[in-house]
């Protein structure tokens, strides 16, 4: 009998022969993930009673959900995090500026395919994106794996999600996933291992991949994650160092839904106020008058998004009533679209460039709506008030539906731009 | 030993239209202008206070009451203060047809008691704001007003060793680890 990459995964590091979905297992993680609320998990820790993280080469902390600090709070908080990484000699602290945690840590090496990361934040499955099996987990699930290098897990039952294709121009990794959620509904996937595979998957970048496997917690999944190949390999290359064991799904592992797509004349997707999954192809709500458009965040601020963006708004200029707030997605990424020059075609069309962060993601700060207003974002969550009043509307969409509708100055089908 | 049985008042938690609420997301219980809160005593007034038609809901509820909601509630972050502000008012336990997974997690890991109940929009008209339930979390029996049973899934084992502990630390300390 075969098994899913979850149960090899998972097996491996619990130090088990096999394990089957269902099973409740304890492992040691690879790297522990956390962010801002890295001053609420020490806080947690502190109560414990143990002095030492257990071993300071599994802790990442990155900086990234209100940064730089907006206020006196989030100071406080992001000074808590400086020094307990001093404190406790962990190495793999990256401060306000180097970007968002789910660039970050893959970008400085700290996920290869087969390691198990735990993150105390939803998106953590985009790890999946190179073969890791990467999983969100709360606050005293971190700070109990910090001390005690820890956790338990039960084994998730997985769905196999084939994509065949090509995909049509101007429709990406964010139209797919949009497809998909819209299908399968925000809880479609609940606690599963999400494996996407087919010709699409095997065409598309690590950054697509990355899109996939990030969102994929919108559908409730534990994790998401692509097989690795060459070009997960070449991706990692500089990045990790030490030797890695890949782990491939068994040909015959034992799948709870294989689902089967042809994506090859899939429209752009957007999905509607104020869930994930009230998904329609974009000509549906095109003409939509919107206030804000945003590119960026952990799901699409890498280079090829930044560069999709560039490749509709070049040369041109943005509607006059429409802020187009851009945030690159880390600092690695950032110099890229300089030298590229993608920066300049944005910041001439009429963008506001902002630093590497969650920027108004979250709704804290860089970009909250007033009441009445629309952003159509390129994130991955629409929730009812996340990003300021609980009287704005987002709709989600693809760095190219957002670019166009930012040049139209309502909802556009970046096909026709 | 913590009681495997509690007896509470309900909330039942519809929308306008008196229709059970599904996909009650973390923004909507605990909202992300709060995330810098630490403190989880400080938690509990901001409970709910996102979702339409019950902002008020944390000065409601009362230590004990039970919470019965529709399907994929926590759905969206990770974040434990959606967990910790009900923990904070005290409630007795969250019913809900599915849970998200995460949310679930936390809730078990915090040691408040959440159980799903499949099927749960079926029958959602027989429960109402006010009503009388009796939740056993070993077998999972939910009865109503002391007449209509219904069938959640009982805690697993994990679920109760950690609840009986009090929270994954205590249990973690428990098991020597």
């Amino acid at each position: 009998m075969g098994y899913t990459f979850a149960e090899k995964a998972l097996a491996r590091k619990a130090g088990l022969e096999s394990v089957v979905a269902g099973q409740i297992v304890t492992v040691r993680p690879d790297k522990l993930l956390t962010h801002d609320n890295t001053a609420a998990i020490v806080k947690e820790f502190r109560k414990i009673g143990v002095a030492r993280v257990a071993d300071p080469k599994v802790n990442v902390i990155v900086l990234d959900h209100v940064v730089p600090a907006a206020d006196e709070t989030h100071a406080t908080n992001h000074k808590v995090a400086r020094e307990f990484a001093a404190e406790q000699g962990i190495s793999a602290f990256y401060d306000v500026g180097e970007g968002i945690c789910h660039q970050v840590l893959p970008e400085k090496g700290h996920a290869w395919p087969g390691a198990v990361i735990v993150g105390s934040d939803s998106h953590t499955p985009l790890y999946g994106a190179v073969g890791a099996f990467a999983a969100g987990i709360g606050r005293t699930e971190a700070a109990a794996v910090m001390a005690t290098g820890q956790i338990w897990l039960r084994v998730p039952s997985t769905f196999r999600i084939i994509i065949n294709g090509p995909l049509p121009p101007r429709v990406s990794a964010k139209d797919v996933i949009l497809r998909i959620i819209g299908d399968l509904g925000a809880d479609g996937a609940d606690y599963r291992s999400v494996e996407f595979a087919g010709p699409v998957i095997r065409d598309m970048s690590i950054a697509g991949r990355m899109v996939l496997c990030n969102m994929s917690a919108e559908m409730g999944a534990k994790n998401g994650v692509v097989e690795p190949d060459e070009k997960t390999r070449e991706w990692l290359k500089g990045r990790v160092t030490h030797p890695y064991e890949e782990i491939h799904a068994d040909p015959d592992a034992q799948y709870e839904r294989v689902i089967e797509y042809d994506f090859s004349d899939l429209a752009p997707q957007v999905a509607r106020p104020h869930a994930v999954d009230n998904v329609v192809p974009v000509t549906e709500v095109a003409g939509t008058r919107i206030n804000q458009a945003l590119i960026g965040t952990c799901t699409n601020g890498r280079l090829e998004d930044l560069q999709a963006a560039a490749d509709i708004l070049r040369g041109k200029h943005i509607a006059p009533h429409v802020r187009l707030l851009v945030l690159p997605a880390s600092r690695e990424i950032l110099l890229e679209a300089l030298d590229r020059g993608l920066v300049r075609d944005l910041v001439a069309a009429g963008a506001t460039l902002l630093n590497p962060g969650c920027g108004p993601c979250l709704g804290a700060h860089e970009g909250c709506m007033a009441p009445g207003e629309v952003t159509i974002s390129t994130a991955n969550r629409n929730f009812k008030g996340r990003m300021g009043s609980k009287e704005a509307f987002i709709y989600l969409a693809s760095p190219a539906t957002v670019a166009a509708s930012a040049l139209k100055g309502v909802i556009a089908d970046p096909r026709e731009v | 030993m913590k009681p495997t049985q509690i007896r509470g008042r309900l909330w039942v938690l519809t929308d306008p239209q008196g229709k059970l609420y599904d996909d009650i997301d973390t923004d909507q219980i605990f909202h992300n202008r709060y995330l810098h809160i630490t403190d989880v005593a400080q938690m509990g007034q901001y409970a709910l206070d996102n979702l339409k038609g019950w902002e008020d809901f944390a000065r409601k509820a009362r230590p004990g009451d039970v919470i019965l909601a529709g399907k994929n509630f926590g759905a969206g972050s990770s974040r434990q203060q959606a967990v910790d502000c009900f923990r904070a008012l005290g409630i007795g336990a969250i019913l809900a047809e599915s849970i998200g997974a995460i949310y679930k997690r936390n809730a078990i890991n915090s040691g408040l008691p959440i159980l799903a109940l499949p099927g749960l929009s079926a029958v959602a008209d027989r429960f109402h704001t006010g009503d009388e339930v009796e939740v056993d979390f070993a077998t999972g029996r939910v009865v109503l007003n002391g007449k209509e049973v219904f069938q959640a899934e009982p805690f697993s084992q994990v679920q109760m060793d950690i609840y009986q502990a009090g929270d994954l630390f205590a249990y973690g300390k428990g098991m020597g680890s």
